[in-house]
């Protein structure tokens, strides 16, 4: 487990895209952390970090977003879903067997269908802009220099 | 072929079948109890993009025009939320385009036929994940299947017990029966795995059960009609009970 300190939602972004870089296909993002905690922000530098160019919203109406750039991944919200039938028809267990890379936000609302195996990124607030970013799984997904 | 049959006597069935329900992927072309092709992928979930171009590969492979069809056969579910999807959507395509009817087909079924000569009871098996799965009985007796049980989704516990109490042999076929097998082999000594070439959704199976449909006029359908199969799992039927008598507690 690794605890990273960033200053600006820039710094956040450029946290996520160094750790984008070292994911391998078929990993499992699951975020944790309060609304406005910074995930989304984390997520679009991941998706910098695994080669995509394209804008990164927060899936909050779609559910999912794909991104295709090196790694295939796909982009979960999970804030509205309360049940395993809400879960099947986002297609989640369908992206589960693939190779793709899913990053879960909301993940505490689906946690016990998260993979054990599932590297963990919990987001808290310190202050107006600072964070503590939570890092848990892969040694060379909790270190590395940013 | 009796009188009340959909088809003139000498006339032959084509059926055009697809299955998309889960990680395998096919397309198959059946005339009256003969299978004249078949196109199988299991290399990922790409169905939307391989499915249509299945289908016409396996058109051209087989000099068969849509015009000569007679039924497009499609697994309906239970499966794939999105693998589905795709395979009722492209079935709805043709059948809008063409005037085609369809046959809505349970993949268990299908599954079950895979093993259409077997002796016993066939227990299609799919996996719905946390110990459950979805499932249906059938007796054979060597030469056809007759359905003892419905589709349903049920925990592995209580199917093992369910096929304690059966004295005859039994076989698992479907993506969760190497599961199925592995858990409950040490209580079900009378249990056999499909061998790996007859164990995946096949869509030649898929146009068997079509065809009988066809034969009964039953489950034969209009595209706006054909509709994923959704089997309530155990657990989720659960917590909807729990959630309605919060609601009504409420009031």
């Amino acid at each position: 487990m690794a605890t990273y300190r960033t200053a600006s939602v820039a710094e956040t972004e450029r946290l996520g895209e160094a750790f984008g870089l070292r994911l391998c296909p078929g990993d499992v993002v699951a975020f944790t952390g309060d609304l406005g905690a910074g995930k989304t922000a984390f997520v679009r530098g991941v998706a910098r970090g695994a080669g995509f160019d394209g804008e990164v919203l927060s899936p909050t109406f779609a559910l999912v977003h794909e991104y295709h750039g090196v790694l295939d991944l796909y982009h979960f919200d999970m804030y509205r879903i309360a049940s395993p039938e809400d879960l099947y028809t986002t297609g989640y267990y369908d992206y589960l067997d693939t190779k793709a890379v899913l990053l879960i936000e909301w993940s505490e609302n689906i946690a016990e269908e998260i993979p054990t195996d599932a590297i963990r990124v919990h987001l808290d607030r310190v202050s107006e802009n600072e964070r503590n970013i939570t890092i848990e799984g892969r040694d060379a997904l909790e270190n590395f220099g940013s | 072929m009796n009188a009340t049959s959909p088809l003139k006597e000498g006339t032959r069935l084509k059926i055009l079948g697809v299955d998309t329900s889960a990680k395998t992927a096919s397309a198959a072309i059946y005339e009256s109890g003969k299978l004249l092709g078949e196109i199988y992928a299991d290399v990922g979930l790409t169905h939307s993009e391989t499915a249509l171009p299945m289908v016409k590969a396996l058109l051209d492979l087989t000099r068969v025009s849509l015009r000569e069809l007679d039924l497009l056969a499609v697994s309906t579910g239970p499966g794939s939320f999105t693998g589905l999807r795709i395979g009722i959507a492209a079935v709805q395509g043709i059948s809008v385009g063409s005037g085609i009817p369809c046959a809505s087909v349970s993949t268990l079924e299908a599954l079950a036929w895979n093993l259409q000569d077997f002796d016993g009871v066939v227990c299609p098996v799919m996996d719905a994940r946390r110990e459950q799965v979805y499932t249906a009985l059938f007796r054979g007796d060597g030469e056809v299947l007759q359905r003892i049980g419905e589709d349903r989704a049920v925990s592995l516990e209580q199917l093992g017990r369910e096929l304690g109490n059966l004295r005859e042999a039994i076989i698992f076929v479907g993506d969760g029966a190497e599961m199925c097998y592995n858990k409950l082999v040490h209580s079900l000594d009378r249990a056999t795995l499909a061998i790996q070439s007859r164990r995946m959704q096949r869509a030649s199976s898929v146009c068997r059960v079509g065809e009988s449909a066809f034969m009964r006029q039953t489950g034969i359908v209009g595209p706006q009609d054909l509709t994923p199969s959704y089997l309530r799992l155990p657990q989720a039927e659960r917590e909807r009970n729990e959630r309605l008598a919060r609601q009504e507690n409420s009031w």
